[in-house]
C-alpha cells in the first residue's frame, strides 16, 4: 500500500491520468507503473508489428461460419454450394467478390468461444475479457493509444463507425474511440450553426469572459478543459476534418464500394486510416439469422462481401495494404444444423475470423473444423488468442501487464497467444 | 441545548469528577502562550483540552504544545468524562454540530500549517448551494431574491439551505447521486434478457429520498427485500445483478462498508488482508438467495403451450407473428424474476480455488469479516467484536451453522428436524447480514456514508479513495472522519440532517481551493475543492435556463401503470392463457400512453402547470425537456448527458468529469446549445423583458453565472452588441458564457 497512486479512488485517478496523459500527448503515466509490475515478454522476434493501422470489421449478431468462410458439403451445407477462391481455398457461395481477392487474406477456421450470448460475446471479442460488474476493460484502439500515444496531431486515434457508443475502459476518456453513427453523417456536431467568422468571434468572446476565472483557478482539470477546446478548434479549422467526409472521394473509388451502408463505412475507414487514424471499427448488423439464412445472406452476406473486397482492393491501390491490417470478427458462429425456420442459431463452439494486410499471409487457412462445421479439429484459437494476434500485428507489448486504476493487472488479450503462423 | 446549558453541564461534570484524575493547569503552546485548561484525552496526534475560560473542549495538535507539555500530556490519564466532552449532545443544533466540525478541520489545518481559504461571497454561495443541494443552478429570480435578502439578513444562508433541503430538487439530485453509486438502470435483469424494468426500483429510491428514510433502514430494505420488483421496489438492488451474486457482493461491500474486496473474488487480495476464502464466507450470506423462479415453481412449457393454442384458435398464425410470441415469452420471463430465500445454501469454493485452506467445491459456511488494525493482534479485535452488538446475531449463526456441519459429518442423512433448523437458518441469512451491515456499531457502515456525504459537499472524501475506509487512521484528518461517523449515528442516519450540518459549516462556505492539487497528496479542507459539474447538474442547469424552476414539477411517473400491466402470478396453478394475453396487450399499451405525454414546445416553458395531468412535456429537436432523474437511466448513447460524462451505470460512481473532443463539439454546436440560443427559451424571454442592453447583459450573467458582470465584462458585451447587432450579440454572449470553464466548474 505504499504506492499513493493505488490508494486514489478510480475517479481521481482517471482525472489525474487525463491531465498527465494530455501533457504527454496521449502517452499515459500508467506505463511507468507497468514497468514496476513486470517486464514484458515480447512476441517472438520478427512476428507482427507491421500494421500501423487496423480496420476491424465487426459482424454484429453472430456471423454464420459455414455460409461464409468455412463451407461444408454435407447436411449442414446451407443453400449455396462452395466456390473456389483465388489463393486456393473454398468460400461460401455468397462470397463472390472476396473469392477474387482470396490471395490477399487468411482465414482462421478454428475459433472457439465460451459464450453464446450477444452482449457478453461482443464484449469479449473487443476486449479479450469476460464482462464483470466491477470493471470495464479497454478495447484495442485504446490499448494501442495507451502504448503508442496518439496517431495524429489533430485527428482522433480511434473511431467506431456504426455503433452508438464507445468508451476507453479503465483508461482515461481521452483514449476512447470517437463514435460515428453513419458514414454519411460524419463527425457529430462538427458543423457550426453560424458562419466561420461569427464562430471565431464567439470563441474569442468566450476566452475573454473566462480569463479571470482561468487566472484564478490554475487546477489541472481547468487547464485540461481549455486544452480540449483548443484541440477541438484545431480539428474544426484544419483540413484534416475532411477525413470524416466522403464528399471528396473520387468517383472510381466510390464505384468500387457501391452504395451500401457498410461499404460506405469501409470507404470512410480507408479514408480515415489514410489520414492518420490508427484504429477504425466498422460494424455491420443483421447477422442474427435465426430464420431464413439464405435470404438474409443475400442481403447482409452480399453487403459484407462487397465492402470487404472493395476495402482490400482500395487499400492495395493506395499502397496501404501492407501497413493496414483488416480483421473480421463476430461474437460467435451459427449452428451447423439448420432449424425449422430455415435459420441457424448461436454457436460459439466453432467459428471463423479473417485477417488481411498488415503483414498477414495471403491465401492461408489456419485450423479446421470437422466435416459438419461442428467441432474444431485442428489448432484451436481462443478469443484471447485472436485479440493478442491483432495486438501483435500492431507491435503492442501484449504480455505486458498494465494496472487498472483499481490496482488489478490486465494485458492485451488476457494472456492469449498470437497466432504466429498468420504472419508472412 | 444552547451553549450556556452546555457550559453548566460541563461544569457540573467537571466538579463531579475533578476529585479523581483530571488535571487542570496552565498549558503552554510552542510559542510560550499560556492556556488554562483541563486535560481531557489524547487521540493520535490530537490533544483534547477543556478551556477553563469557556468550558469548551477543543482539539489541539500535540506538536503545537510546548516541549514540556508534549511530554506531560503523554503521561496523563484521560478524563473520566472524556467521551461525553468530545461528542455533541444528542439533540445538538445544526449550527452547534457544524461548529464542532469546523473545530476539527481547523485543528487539522493547524497541525499541517495550512491556512483556511477566505469565506465565499453570497454570489458564489447561491450558485454552489443550489448545485449541491438542488442539482441545478438557480434561475434569475432565485439568484436576485437571495442576493437581496443576504444583504440584510444574516440567517439568509441557513434559511436557503433549509429551503433547498426541503425542495423537490433535493430528491432529484440525491437520486442522481445514488443512481450513479448503485448503478441503477432502466432494465435491471443482469442475465442479458433485459426483461424487467427498473422503474419501480428507481421510484422507490426517489420515494426514500422524498420521505428522507434513514440510510440504515434504506440499506436494510435493499439487502433483505423479497418479491418482484413492482411489488417491492427495494428488490431492484439484488435484481440489478441477477445471476451475478458475487459481483453484487463485491459492490455491496464497497458502497456500504467502504472495503474493496473485488480482488478477493478471484484470489487473495494483494494489498489488504482479505482472502478469497473470506470473500466466499461473506458470499454465503447470499448463498440461499435466488432471483429467479424455477421449474419447481411453475411449468413454463405448459403455460406457453396453452397461450400458443389459444392464439392459434383465435386465428393468429404463430410463425407470422413471432413478435407476439416473443412478447408472451418476455412477459412470462419478467414475472419469473423475484428475490427470495431457499432452505439450502449453495455456496461452494470455485473450481479454480488454489489455497491451502480449502478445496474447490467445498461448501462454505457464512462468516463475517473483521477489520484488523495493522497494530493489533487478531485476537484482540475478535475480543472487541464479542462486545460489538453488530456481530451478536451473526455470531449465533456462525455457531449454529458450525453445529449443523458437525452433525452432518457424523450423520450424513440428517433428521427432518435438523434439516428444518438448517433450512430456517439459511432463509434468514440475508436479514442477518443486513442487520450487521446497517448496525450503528458496525465498524464501517456509518463512516462510509458519512465520508461519502462529506465528499459530495466538499468535492473530495476524507480518504484517498472514497470507496475504501479500511483504515480510518490513514484519512486526511482521522479525528474528523471518526467524528463524522459518530455524527451520522447521532443523527440516526438522517442524511438530510447530516447534510444540513455539513452545508452550515464554515468549511463548506469557504472559497474553493485555487491551486492545483497534487496527485495523492493529503488535503486538509481549507475549503471545498473546485470541481466540474456532474453531467446531471449540467443538464438540469440547461433545463433551468430553458424552462425555469418549473422543471422540478415535471415527472414521468408511470410506475403503477407498469406494475399493474405486467404482473401475473406464475405460481398460481389457475393462471390461464387469456390472462397472459390480456397482460401482453396492457404492456404494449404502456408505450403509447407514455408517448402521448410529450409534445409541448419551448414556448410554453415557464408557465405554471395548471393541470399537470393534461400538460404535455416539452421537447426540443427530439430531446425531452425534463430533469436527468426523469429521463432514461442512463440516458441513451449520444445524449447530452452521456457526452457530458453520465455514468453508463456499469461501475460504482462511474460518472466521468473530464472533457473530450466530442463533448466540446456538442457544447459548441449541439442541440442543447441551439435550444439555449433559441428565442423561445426562458432566458431569452427574460432578456426581452429588459429595457436596456446593459440590463439584458446583467440578466444573462445572473442567469448563467449567477453573478453580475464586471465593468470590464460590460464593456466587452457592449462592444459585441455594437459589432454584431443586439439580437446576434446577445446570442453570442449566451453562447460564450455557456462555454466558459466558469460555467461548468463549481467554485
Amino acid at each position: 500500500m505504499s504506492n499513493p497512486f493505488l490508494k486514489l479512488d478510480p475517479a481521481s485517478r482517471r482525472e489525474f491520468m487525463l491531465g498527465t496523459a494530455r501533457t504527454a500527448l496521449g502517452v499515459s503515466v500508467l506505463s511507468h507503473f507497468d514497468r514496476a509490475f513486470g517486464a514484458s515478454a515480447p512476441v517472438p522476434s520478427g512476428v507482427g508489428g507491421k500494421a500501423k493501422s487496423v480496420i476491424y470489421l465487426y459482424m454484429a449478431g453472430g456471423m454464420t461460419h459455414i455460409d461464409t468462410w468455412d463451407p461444408k458439403t454435407g447436411d449442414t451445407k446451407g443453400a449455396k454450394d462452395a466456390i473456389k477462391a483465388k489463393g486456393g481455398f473454398e468460400l461460401g457461395g455468397y462470397m463472390t467478390e472476396m473469392a477474387k481477392v482470396g490471395d490477399k487474406f487468411s482465414i482462421v477456421r478454428s475459433m472457439s468461444s465460451k459464450t453464446g450470448v450477444h452482449e457478453a460475446g461482443t464484449y469479449v471479442m473487443h476486449t479479450g475479457y469476460d464482462p464483470r460488474g466491477t470493471i470495464v476493460h479497454p478495447t484495442l484502439g485504446s490499448w494501442a493509444q495507451h502504448f503508442l500515444g496518439r496517431s495524429h496531431k489533430t485527428l482522433p486515434s480511434s473511431v467506431v463507425i456504426g455503433a452508438g457508443e464507445a468508451n476507453a475502459g479503465f483508461f482515461p476518456p481521452a483514449l476512447a474511440p470517437v463514435p460515428i453513427s453513419s458514414p454519411d453523417a460524419g463527425l457529430q456536431n462538427a458543423h457550426s450553426t453560424v458562419d466561420e467568422d461569427t464562430f471565431k468571434k464567439r470563441i474569442s468572446l468566450m476566452n475573454e469572459f473566462d480569463s479571470a476565472f482561468r487566472e484564478k483557478f490554475k487546477s489541472g482539470d481547468v487547464k485540461a478543459y481549455t486544452e480540449f477546446y483548443d484541440e477541438t478548434m484545431n480539428l474544426l479549422t484544419s483540413s484534416d476534418l475532411q477525413a470524416f467526409s466522403l464528399s471528396g472521394v473520387d468517383s472510381a473509388t466510390k464505384d468500387l464500394y457501391g452504395t451500401g451502408g457498410f461499404s460506405r463505412g469501409c470507404m470512410l475507414a480507408s479514408r480515415l486510416v489514410q489520414s492518420g487514424v490508427r484504429f477504425v471499427e466498422v460494424r455491420l448488423g443483421g447477422w442474427d439469422m435465426h430464420a431464413g439464412v439464405d435470404q438474409a445472406m443475400g442481403r447482409t452476406g452480399a453487403e459484407m462481401d462487397k465492402g470487404f473486397a472493395a476495402l482490400i482492393t482500395d487499400l492495395k491501390n493506395k499502397g496501404l495494404l501492407d501497413s493496414t491490417l483488416i480483421v473480421m470478427g463476430s461474437e460467435f458462429g451459427r449452428t451447423p444444423r439448420i432449424n425449422e425456420n430455415g435459420g441457424r442459431d448461436h454457436y460459439p463452439k466453432a467459428y471463423s475470423t479473417v485477417f488481411a494486410g498488415g503483414g498477414i499471409k495471403g491465401g492461408y487457412v489456419h485450423g479446421s473444423t470437422d466435416k459438419d462445421g461442428k467441432e474444431v479439429t485442428d489448432k484451436q484459437v481462443t478469443v484471447q488468442d485472436f485479440i493478442a494476434t491483432v495486438g501483435a500485428a500492431m507491435g503492442l507489448p501484449i504480455a505486458q501487464a498494465v494496472m487498472s486504476p483499481s490496482g488489478r493487472p490486465f494485458t492485451v488479450g488476457d494472456k492469449g497467444k498470437a497466432i504466429t503462423e498468420l504472419f508472412a | 441545548m444552547n451553549a450556556k446549558k452546555h457550559l453548566f453541564f460541563a461544569l457540573f461534570v467537571m466538579c463531579a469528577t475533578a476529585a479523581f484524575a483530571d488535571v487542570t493547569r496552565v498549558f503552554h503552546d510552542s510559542q510560550g502562550r499560556p492556556l488554562e485548561a483541563t486535560f481531557i484525552k489524547i487521540e493520535g496526534d490530537m490533544v483534547y483540552l477543556q478551556v477553563v475560560a469557556t468550558g469548551q473542549t477543543v482539539p489541539v495538535p500535540i506538536a503545537r504544545l510546548s516541549v514540556e507539555d508534549q511530554t506531560l500530556v503523554k503521561t496523563l490519564v484521560p478524563a473520566t468524562n472524556a467521551n461525553a466532552l468530545t461528542s455533541l449532545a444528542t439533540n445538538a443544533s445544526a449550527a452547534e454540530a457544524a461548529a464542532k466540525i469546523d473545530q476539527l478541520v481547523a485543528a487539522g489545518l493547524a497541525q499541517h500549517g495550512v491556512k483556511a481559504n477566505p469565506l465565499m461571497s453570497d454570489e458564489q454561495f447561491v450558485r454552489r448551494v443550489f448545485l449541491d443541494i438542488a442539482g441545478r443552478i438557480p434561475n434569475y429570480d432565485e439568484t436576485t431574491a437571495f442576493l437581496k435578502k443576504a444583504g440584510s439578513d444574516r440567517t439568509a444562508r441557513a434559511q436557503l439551505i433549509d429551503e433547498l433541503l426541503a425542495s423537490e430538487g433535493y430528491v432529484s439530485n440525491m437520486y442522481n447521486y445514488f443512481a450513479e453509486m448503485l448503478r441503477v438502470k432502466d432494465r435491471v435483469d443482469g442475465g442479458g434478457g433485459n426483461l424487467v424494468r427498473g422503474l419501480p426500483y428507481i421510484q422507490w429510491i426517489k420515494d426514500q429520498m422524498s420521505k428522507n428514510t434513514p440510510w440504515d433502514r434504506m440499506v436494510y430494505a435493499m439487502l433483505s427485500a423479497d418479491g418482484k420488483i413492482w411489488n417491492n421496489g427495494a428488490t431492484g438492488y439484488l435484481l440489478r445483478d441477477a445471476g451475478m451474486p458475487l459481483d453484487n457482493l463485491a459492490n455491496t461491500l464497497s458502497v456500504f462498508l467502504g472495503t474493496d474486496v473485488a480482488c478477493a473474488q478471484c484470489h487473495d487480495h494483494p494489498f489488504a488482508n482479505w482472502t478469497q476464502r473470506q470473500f466466499y464466507e461473506m458470499a454465503a450470506f447470499f448463498g440461499s438467495t435466488t432471483t429467479r423462479l424455477n421449474g419447481r415453481d411453475y411449468d413454463r412449457r405448459k403455460l406457453t403451450a396453452e397461450v400458443n393454442s389459444l392464439m392459434e384458435s383465435s386465428g393468429i398464425n404463430l410463425t407470422e407473428n413471432r413478435n407476439l410470441t416473443q412478447q408472451v415469452n418476455n412477459l412470462i420471463g419478467a414475472n419469473s424474476y423475484a428475490v427470495r430465500d431457499l432452505p439450502e445454501n449453495r455456496t461452494k469454493l470455485p473450481p479454480d480455488y488454489r489455497y491451502k485452506d480449502g478445496k474447490a467445491g467445498d461448501p462454505i459456511l457464512p462468516k463475517l469479516i473483521h477489520w484488523v488494525p495493522p497494530d493489533k493482534q487478531l485476537k484482540d479485535v475478535l475480543r472487541d467484536d464479542e462486545h460489538n452488538p453488530a456481530y451478536k446475531l451473526a455470531a449465533e449463526v456462525e455457531k449454529k451453522s458450525a453445529a449443523v456441519k458437525k452433525t452432518s459429518k457424523i450423520n450424513p442423512s440428517p433428521t427432518t428436524k435438523q434439516s428444518k433448523a438448517a433450512g430456517e437458518m439459511n432463509e434468514n441469512l440475508r436479514s442477518i447480514f443486513a442487520a450487521w451491515t446497517t448496525h450503528p456499531s458496525n465498524p464501517r457502515f456509518a463512516m462510509t456514508i458519512a465520508n461519502r456525504m462529506w465528499a459530495r459537499a466538499m468535492g473530495l472524501s476524507l480518504t484517498a479513495n472514497k470507496s475504501v475506509v479500511d483504515n480510518p487512521d490513514d484519512a486526511y484528518n482521522p479525528p474528523l472522519i471518526k467524528h463524522l461517523a459518530k455524527e451520522m449515528v447521532r443523527v440516526k442516519f438522517n442524511l438530510k440532517e447530516f447534510l444540513r450540518i455539513v452545508y452550515n459549516t464554515q468549511t463548506y462556505q469557504r472559497e474553493s481551493t485555487t491551486d492545483a492539487l497534487a496527485m495523492g497528496e493529503p488535503y486538509y479542507f481549507q475549503g471545498p475543492v473546485l470541481r466540474r459539474m456532474t453531467a446531471e447538474q449540467a443538464w438540469d442547469s440547461y433545463m433551468t435556463l430553458v424552462l425555469g424552476n418549473q422543471i422540478d414539477k415535471i415527472k414521468s411517473n408511470e410506475v403503477d401503470l407498469y406494475g399493474r400491466s405486467v404482473d401475473i402470478d406464475l405460481s398460481n396453478p389457475k393462471l390461464d392463457a387469456k390472462t397472459v394475453l390480456l397482460k401482453v396487450d396492457a404492456v404494449q399499451k404502456i408505450g403509447a400512453k407514455q408517448r402521448a405525454k410529450f409534445g409541448g414546445g419551448l414556448s410554453m416553458a415557464g408557465q405554471e402547470p395548471g393541470e399537470t395531468d393534461s400538460m404535455k412535456i416539452a421537447t426540443f429537436d427530439g430531446m425531452k425537456l425534463m430533469r436527468a432523474s426523469e429521463l432514461e437511466q442512463p440516458a441513451p448513447a449520444g445524449h447530452f448527458l452521456r457526452e457530458f460524462g453520465q455514468s453508463e451505470r456499469i461501475l460504482i460512481d462511474g460518472g466521468v468529469k473530464s472533457g473530450s473532443v466530442p463533448q466540446v463539439l456538442m457544447m459548441m454546436n449541439g442541440r442543447a446549445q441551439q435550444m439555449l440560443t433559441n428565442h423561445d427559451s426562458l432566458i431569452n424571454r427574460e432578456i426581452a423583458r429588459q429595457a436596456t442592453p446593459e440590463k439584458k447583459v446583467e440578466v444573462i450573467f445572473l442567469s448563467i453565472l449567477n453573478r453580475l458582470p464586471t465593468a470590464r465584462e460590460q464593456d466587452i458585451a457592449k462592444k459585441t452588441i455594437s459589432d454584431q447587432g443586439e439580437s446576434d450579440g446577445l446570442v453570442a454572449i449566451i453562447w460564450a458564457l455557456i462555454n466558459t470553464r466558469e460555467f461548468c466548474f463549481v467554485q
